[in-house]
C-alpha cells in the first residue's frame, strides 16, 4: 500500500538562525530518503517552502478568489511530505516515527487512493 | 448435542479470529459468520452436526469464498478466488481443533493504537466475545445506532488505512501490548463502576473474565496481562458484597469478606503469582497487589489492611503521579495518620481539574465529616451526589449525608 507521509510542524522553528537548524533538518530528511529510496520504499515526496509563499484560490459558488497565504492559518503548517510504498499501516507509522522534526510536531498518515 | 448459543459462546471468537485472519476482512468475517449461523439454526435442529463448532467454520468459510467470488464477478476486476480444496473442507467439518486459533491477531486488530480508544473496547466485545451490538451499547451507556456507526467507523479505518492482520513485532510489541491491556482495562472499569452489577454489566462482566482468560493463555509471558486477568477475578470476587439489603454500595472496607468468592480469590492469587515470577514489576501488578491484599481479610473482626494499602498507593505514585491514585491513597492515609493528614493532601491536588470527580467530592466529604466540618462536609456531600454514576453510590452517598 501506498501513505502519503504529511509533516506538519512550526515553521517558525527554522527562521531567524541563519538557517543552520533548516540545514540540519535538510540533512537528516536528505539521510531518511536516501535510505528509503535504496530500500525501493520511497516513491514520492518533497519539502515545501514557507507558507508566506503560498497563494490559495479557493471556488465558492463556481467563482475562483485567490488570496495570498496558506488554505488555513495554524500553529503548525505542511511542510513537506513521504509517499512511500510498504505492505501495512505499522510499516508506515514506523517510516512516521523516524521522520526528523525540528521539534515538535506531527506526522499525518494518510493512505493514498489505489489506482487499480 | 451442543445448542447453537452454547456453540457460539464458546466458539464464536475463535471461528470469527480465524475467518478474519484468513480473508483479512473483519466485515466479511462477522457476516460470514452470521450467516452461518443462521443456517445452523435452520437446519441443526432436523440434522445435528457432529462437531458443531467445525461445522460453523467450515459453512461460514464457504459462505465467505461465496461472497468473495460473486464480489469479484460483479466488479470483474480480479481473478476468481480459488475453489476451497475439499478435502481440508472435510477435515475441518469433523474436527473443531482443526480450526486455527487467531483469537490473539484479531484482539491486536481491534486495540490497534490507530482505531479510536472509544471504538477498540467496543470492536473486541463484538468479534472476539461475539456480544450483539445492542449489549456492548447499553455496557458503553450509548445509543444503539451510536454504537453501530461507531463499530462500522474503525472497521472501515481498519480496512482502508491497511492496518496489519499479523501479530506485531518485537519493536512495536510493548506498546501494542498496552494499548490492547488499556483498551481492555477501560472497558472492565466500565462494568465495575456499577456496583450493583445487576443490570446491563452483569453478563459484560462475565465476558471480561473469559476474554482476559483468553489473554494469559495468549500472552503467558506478559506480566501485565496476567496481573489485568488477576485484578478482574479479584474485583469480580467481591460482587457478591458490594450492596447492602436496600441495594446501597458498601465500601470494600466494611464488606463482609465471607461473602467474597474464594474460588476467584484464589484464581487471581495464582494469575499474580504467575505475573511476579516474571520478574518486570508494572502498574497493573501493583493494583492487582492492592486487591490481592483486600483479599486476605477473612472476616470483619481482622483489621483492614491499611498500613499495606498504603505502601502499595506510594510504590503506584512512584511509578506514575495519579490524582485517583492520590485519592484513594487518601482513604488509607486517613487511617494510617488521621483524616487532618488525608485532608490536607487531598486539598493540595488540582481541584478545578477534579470539580467533575466524583471520588473527589465522596473522600473530601467524609475527611472533612471525621473532622467535625459539618457544612463544608454536607456541601462536598451534595457535589459527589451530583455526580454519583449509579443509584448504589447515589444511595449511599444520600445515606452518609444524613447521617451529619
Amino acid at each position: 500500500m501506498q501513505y502519503a507521509l504529511l509533516i506538519y510542524e512550526n515553521e517558525a522553528l527554522y527562521r531567524g538562525d541563519d538557517g543552520r537548524a533548516l540545514d540540519e533538518i535538510i540533512a537528516a530528511h536528505q539521510a531518511l530518503a536516501g535510505e528509503l529510496a535504496a530500500k525501493g520504499i520511497l516513491k514520492g515526496g518533497s519539502g515545501l517552502k514557507t507558507t508566506d509563499t503560498a497563494t490559495t484560490v479557493r471556488k465558492t459558488g463556481g467563482q475562483h478568489a485567490l488570496h495570498d497565504g496558506p488554505y488555513a492559518e495554524a500553529r503548525e503548517q505542511l511542510g513537506g511530505f513521504y509517499l512511500v510504498e510498504v505492505p501495512d499501516l505499522d510499516a508506515a507509522l514506523a517510516i512516521a516515527k523516524r521522520i526528523p522534526l525540528g521539534g515538535d510536531g506531527a506526522v499525518e498518515v494518510r493512505p493514498v487512493i489505489d489506482e487499480d | 448435542m451442543k445448542t447453537l448459543d452454547q456453540t457460539a459462546r464458546e466458539a464464536g471468537g475463535r471461528i470469527v479470529a480465524a475467518l478474519a485472519a484468513t480473508f483479512r476482512d473483519l466485515d466479511l468475517a462477522e457476516e460470514a459468520y452470521a450467516e452461518a449461523c443462521a443456517r445452523a439454526a435452520a437446519v441443526w435442529p432436523a440434522a445435528p452436526p457432529l462437531d458443531p463448532a467445525a461445522w460453523l467454520y467450515a459453512t461460514a468459510r464457504r459462505r465467505a469464498l461465496d461472497m468473495i467470488r460473486r464480489q469479484n464477478a460483479r466488479q470483474r476486476l480480479a481473478p476468481d478466488a480459488p475453489e476451497p480444496e475439499a478435502t481440508a473442507e472435510d477435515h475441518l467439518a469433523s474436527d473443531a481443533r482443526l480450526i486455527p486459533d487467531e483469537r490473539l491477531r484479531l484482539i491486536f486488530v481491534c486495540c490497534h493504537p490507530a482505531v479510536a480508544p472509544e471504538a477498540r473496547a467496543a470492536l473486541t466485545l463484538r468479534l472476539v466475545c461475539g456480544l450483539t451490538v445492542q449489549e456492548i451499547a447499553r455496557a458503553f451507556l450509548v445509543a444503539e445506532p451510536a454504537m453501530f456507526q461507531r463499530l462500522t467507523r474503525a472497521k472501515k479505518k481498519i480496512a482502508e488505512a491497511g492496518v496489519s492482520f499479523e501479530v506485531p513485532g518485537p519493536d512495536a510489541w510493548p506498546e501494542r501490548v498496552e494499548a490492547v491491556l488499556s483498551t481492555l482495562e477501560v472497558a472492565y472499569a466500565r462494568a465495575h463502576e456499577d456496583a450493583a452489577g445487576a443490570g446491563p454489566h452483569a453478563g459484560y462482566a462475565r465476558e471480561m473474565l473469559d476474554l482476559t482468560a483468553v489473554l494469559t493463555e495468549l500472552l503467558p509471558q506478559e506480566p501485565e496481562a496476567l496481573a489485568f486477568a488477576a485484578l478482574v477475578r479479584f474485583a469480580e470476587a467481591r460482587r457478591p458484597a458490594r450492596l447492602d439489603a436496600e441495594g446501597a454500595m458498601v465500601p470494600l472496607s466494611e464488606q463482609d469478606p465471607a461473602l467474597w468468592n474464594r474460588a476467584l480469590i484464589r484464581d487471581g492469587d495464582a494469575l499474580l503469582r504467575r505475573a511476579a515470577r516474571l520478574n518486570r514489576t508494572g502498574p497493573r501488578q501493583l493494583r492487582a497487589a492492592l486487591h490481592a491484599a483486600w483479599s486476605l481479610r477473612r472476616s470483619l473482626a481482622e483489621p483492614p489492611p491499611w498500613s499495606a494499602i498504603l505502601a502499595l498507593y506510594d510504590l503506584l505514585l512512584d511509578w506514575r503521579e495519579d490524582p485517583f491514585v492520590r485519592i484513594n491513597r487518601a482513604v488509607a492515609l486517613a487511617e494510617a495518620a488521621g483524616p487532618a493528614v488525608a485532608l490536607a493532601e487531598i486539598e493540595a491536588l488540582d481541584g478545578p481539574r477534579l470539580a467533575d470527580f466524583q471520588p473527589f467530592h465522596a473522600v473530601r466529604a467524609d475527611l472533612l465529616a471525621r473532622l467535625g466540618r459539618r457544612d463544608a462536609a454536607l456541601a462536598a456531600y451534595d457535589r459527589a451526589i451530583a455526580l454519583a454514576p449509579g443509584p448504589a453510590e447515589r444511595l449511599w452517598l444520600l445515606r452518609r449525608r444524613a447521617e451529619l
